[in-house]
């Protein structure tokens, strides 16, 4: 086990900088440069030669690589092409907010679906499993930013029980409860559609185990229903479950940057989407390397989870 | 044994999930019940003490930066910058010049300005602001190494990019005569309404006693511009959340009379809020031109009863921008004017919260030309136009659209629409600005549309007419043209200057290497309760020391 986890973390580095290397040259071929964003004919043009100089981005592509490189092997991210701030700080000012926002949304979720997905499984077939059925379908196929814009138009304006959007109340401070206020809408949107995902999966999986000989071979011993569905059933049914759960998080970062520009969630994805209309390339490039950690570490935990989960799966 | 340990390490890495997931939100609870605790602390103070008096203003993008002598061009960041900066002289809707750091600023040759400041000008921190301070700005801004957004290369020293040489020290066109009293010298006698905008109203000043050690490679990034504390202005810094908002509060150290609010919150909240917001009093007001308010809102705003609403004069107009070389015959250009139903743009998109003008400089402008005849809507004529000069029915021109103005997207819809009535074809294609600035760039474009920015003075808005302007993105080249720009850019007697820039309008008009297709009237929103204060397109905040609330 030892052995496997060293060679995946020591595997996990070239990946990375392949990562890296890719990203930055999608980043690159993408039309437009943080300088020619200055459109104002009357900046003469050395300035924004001078510019591009400053930024580095006269040099060749491998150059300007191998200068990022340098920079994060020294521990350095670079400062932000528009607000000179530095890098790892912007991010680390984001990172809270998303996570806080995507776990929110994974717990609700989860917590929602499992129950109905158990409940819907064991009524198959009935009026309850189709209603649930159709309900998650429509979780599903919902976009979340008509969802979001709905679920504003109704909690927000009409009828004034939660705030359009951002995370805390501006000058009360953003208290534990100012926050969960806040919290809410942009956590059910997101919630809704894990729900309606998950739903279905779990649906399926308990169906599937529900039909197993051994489940027949206990009821004849005369377990308890209960008993049957929720010790019997459901743990095996909860293994598939929990590799869906590992690479639902990485979803949840991309599924994140469309939410929270709707509500105006200071998070991760606004920065991202900010980064990309202005071309800031280091800030873009720090959150790729972000991005990309974040899903080979969750990658790695689900599958070691499915080692021990499922006794039949072995890692050498 | 085996699957017991199995079973811990099953838990510890579970643990492990969740630990580090909630190591991040821990941080933020713990945070946020540092910060409940400071509310609860405040909420007592203020209940003892008065009510504070805030006023917050919504904005649709954040200011990317607070840096002063730098603002990227950025309007938000031109917007919160006035908060806690003051310049030598503000300007009102008027167009009158106000002393703010200078109480004067006097020319009698138009090319030597004697500008004297306010003797009790002093930094937050209650330090005096003197010529030292001008001095260390200029030079600092004014460094090969520094990125600013100061445009004074009409300066004698600079040299055509507007900067001081590698290694000069010190710049020709400033002489220091004491304290309080400075001297600039121009290349060439020029307006003094270029020297009163450009250098006496957009130039914000850095303190030397903070900065002074900075070595000017590393200006940019120093802690400084990202937590401005020490400026001069009757806000101060107080907190500056990107995306979320910036906060200022009072400068009791202010040399004009001290604010009478206590703060003010710059919150950016995106367009479709703004109205809801203003509506629950959670902003109190719009800001111009990052804080539109959508002129669809225009009805319910109206009849919103706790706020007065007004419109503003006319703002620098949405352009319809030719490539000159791929579209070189005027006739079809000509005919594209005439082709196009701007009057109901105006009527029905705008509900006539908007002008049709046919050239780049709005109408208030000092300068515009009346005497112009302005296109009308003529479809026969631009199709008699076009057969005229040949135009190829099968041809399809390319029209670049920036995404992000819903308003100038609509209304670029009506645009393709009465360009294929009259036989052109049009297709169209949508980009973010910064990917349709690079294919304009490169050419790679016949027709594009956006706003360029707000300018009293009117050789900005011509500049870019000139032939040898690298900027010149639409190719157009007319030498009589470039003649009255260069005269009109120097010529100091505005008697003069009126009948060069008449003339020029008219060449322009005839050439047409663009045309204005609206000229918005901005939606102004602010609530009763504020005395004194209403978003404006310039110097909204030039008497912001003493806007107040209304205490019932």
């Amino acid at each position: 086990m030892l052995f496997y986890l060293t060679r995946r973390l020591l595997i996990s580095f070239p990946v990375l900088l392949g990562i890296t290397v890719i990203s930055f040259i999608i980043m690159k071929l993408a039309p437009g440069n943080p300088v020619d964003m200055l459109i104002d004919p009357n900046t003469p043009p050395e300035l924004l030669d001078a510019k591009r100089e400053m930024l580095g981005l006269n040099s060749s592509l491998p150059v300007q690589y191998w200068h990022w490189l340098k920079g994060l092997l020294h521990g350095q991210l670079g400062y932000s092409f528009s607000s000179y701030a530095p890098v790892a700080g912007m991010i680390g000012q984001r990172i809270g907010p998303t996570l806080l926002l995507a776990l929110t949304a994974l717990l609700t979720g989860l917590l929602t679906a499992i129950p109905l997905g158990i409940a819907s499984a064991v009524r198959h077939n009935k009026a309850f499993d189709h209603t649930m059925t159709g309900l998650a379908f429509i979780g599903l196929s919902i976009p979340p930013f008509f969802l979001g814009l709905s679920l504003i138009y109704v909690f927000a304006l009409k009828l004034h029980w939660l705030p359009t959007g951002g995370m805390s109340t501006l000058g009360r401070g953003g208290g534990f409860s100012d926050t969960l206020h806040h919290l809410i809408l942009p956590a059910t949107v997101l919630a809704i559609g894990i729900v309606g995902k998950k739903i279905r999966y779990i649906r399926a999986s308990m169906l599937d185990v529900l039909s197993q000989e051994y489940l027949r071979t206990a009821r004849a011993k005369g377990v308890k229903e209960s008993m049957v569905v929720y010790k019997h059933a459901l743990r095996n049914a909860l293994l598939p479950i929990l590799t869906v759960f590992g690479t639902e998080i990485p979803v949840l970062l991309g599924g994140s940057i469309l939410v929270e520009q709707i509500f105006q969630w200071p998070g991760i994805g606004q920065l991202t989407m900010q980064s990309i209309l202005s071309r800031d390339y280091p800030t873009l490039m720090a959150l790729n390397l972000v991005a990309a950690i974040v899903v080979m570490t969750s990658n790695l935990i689900t599958d070691i989870l499915y080692s021990f989960a499922d006794p039949r799966i072995q890692y050498r | 044994m085996k699957s017991s340990l199995r079973f811990i390490t099953f838990t510890l890495l579970a643990v492990l999930l969740v630990l580090l997931s909630a190591c991040t939100s821990a941080q933020n609870s713990s945070t946020d019940s540092t910060k409940a605790a400071d509310t609860t602390n405040t909420d007592k103070t203020t209940a003892a003490s008065v009510k504070e008096k805030v006023v917050t203003i919504g904005i649709v993008n954040s200011p990317p930066t607070l840096n002063q002598i730098n603002d990227q061009g950025d309007s938000a960041t031109r917007t919160v910058l006035p908060l806690i900066n003051d310049s030598l002289l503000d300007i009102n809707t008027s167009f009158e010049f106000l002393p703010k750091l200078a109480d004067s600023v006097e020319t009698t040759d138009n090319q030597n300005y004697v500008v004297k400041l306010n003797p009790n000008a002093k930094w937050n921190d209650d330090q005096p602001f003197t010529t030292a301070d001008v001095r260390f700005t200029l030079l600092t801004a004014l460094n090969p190494k520094v990125e600013s957004s100061f445009r004074l290369s009409f300066i004698d020293g600079t040299n055509d990019a507007g900067k001081l040489e590698e290694g000069q020290t010190e710049l020709s066109g400033l002489k220091i005569v004491d304290k309080h009293t400075f001297k600039v010298k121009t290349k060439t006698p020029i307006d003094p309404n270029i020297f009163k905008e450009t250098f006496a109203t957009k130039v914000y000043f850095i303190p030397e006693h903070v900065l002074k050690d900075v070595v000017p490679d590393q200006l940019a990034t120093n802690p400084y511009f990202q937590k401005p504390e020490v400026t001069i202005g009757a806000f101060k810094f107080a907190d500056f959340k990107k995306d979320q908002y910036t906060e200022v509060v009072r400068n009791d150290n202010y040399y004009r009379p001290v604010a009478k609010l206590d703060k003010i919150y710059v919150k950016v909240l995106p367009a479709t809020n703004l109205i809801a917001q203003l509506q629950t009093g959670d902003i109190q007001m719009n800001s111009l031109p990052v804080g539109l308010i959508p002129i669809t809102d225009y009805d319910k705003l109206k009849a919103l009863p706790n706020l007065n609403v007004d419109s503003s004069g006319p703002s620098e107009p949405a352009e319809l921008f030719f490539n000159n070389k791929t579209i070189n015959d005027v006739k079809v250009r000509q005919a594209i004017a005439y082709a196009l139903n701007r009057q109901l743009i105006v009527d029905q998109l705008f509900k006539g919260q908007a002008e049709v003008i046919d050239g780049s400089v709005p109408s208030d402008n000092l300068y515009y030309n009346k005497d112009i005849q302005l296109f009308t809507y003529d479809p026969d004529k631009a199709k008699a136009l076009l057969k005229e000069a040949g135009w190829d029915t099968n041809k399809t021109l390319r029209f670049l659209v920036p995404a992000g103005n819903k308003i100038r997207e609509q209304a670029s819809d009506i645009l393709v629409q009465n360009l294929k009535d009259v036989g052109i074809n049009v297709e169209v294609q949508k980009f973010d600005f910064s990917t349709l600035i690079q294919k304009v760039d490169k050419g790679e474009y016949d027709l594009t549309i956006f706003n360029r920015d707000y300018y009293i003075e009117p050789s900005n808005y011509f500049s870019l007419f000139k032939g040898d302007n690298a900027n010149n993105f639409i190719f157009y080249h007319n030498p009589k043209a470039d003649e009255f720009i260069s005269q009109g850019a120097t010529e100091s007697d505005p008697a003069k200057r009126h009948d060069i820039y008449n003339k020029l309008q008219q060449i322009l008009h005839d050439d047409l290497p663009t045309l204005s297709i609206y000229s918005e009237k901005r939606l102004q929103a602010v609530s009763n309760v504020v005395v004194g204060g209403k978003p404006l397109n310039l110097g909204a905040f030039n008497n912001v020391n003493e806007w107040d609330l209304k205490t019932n």
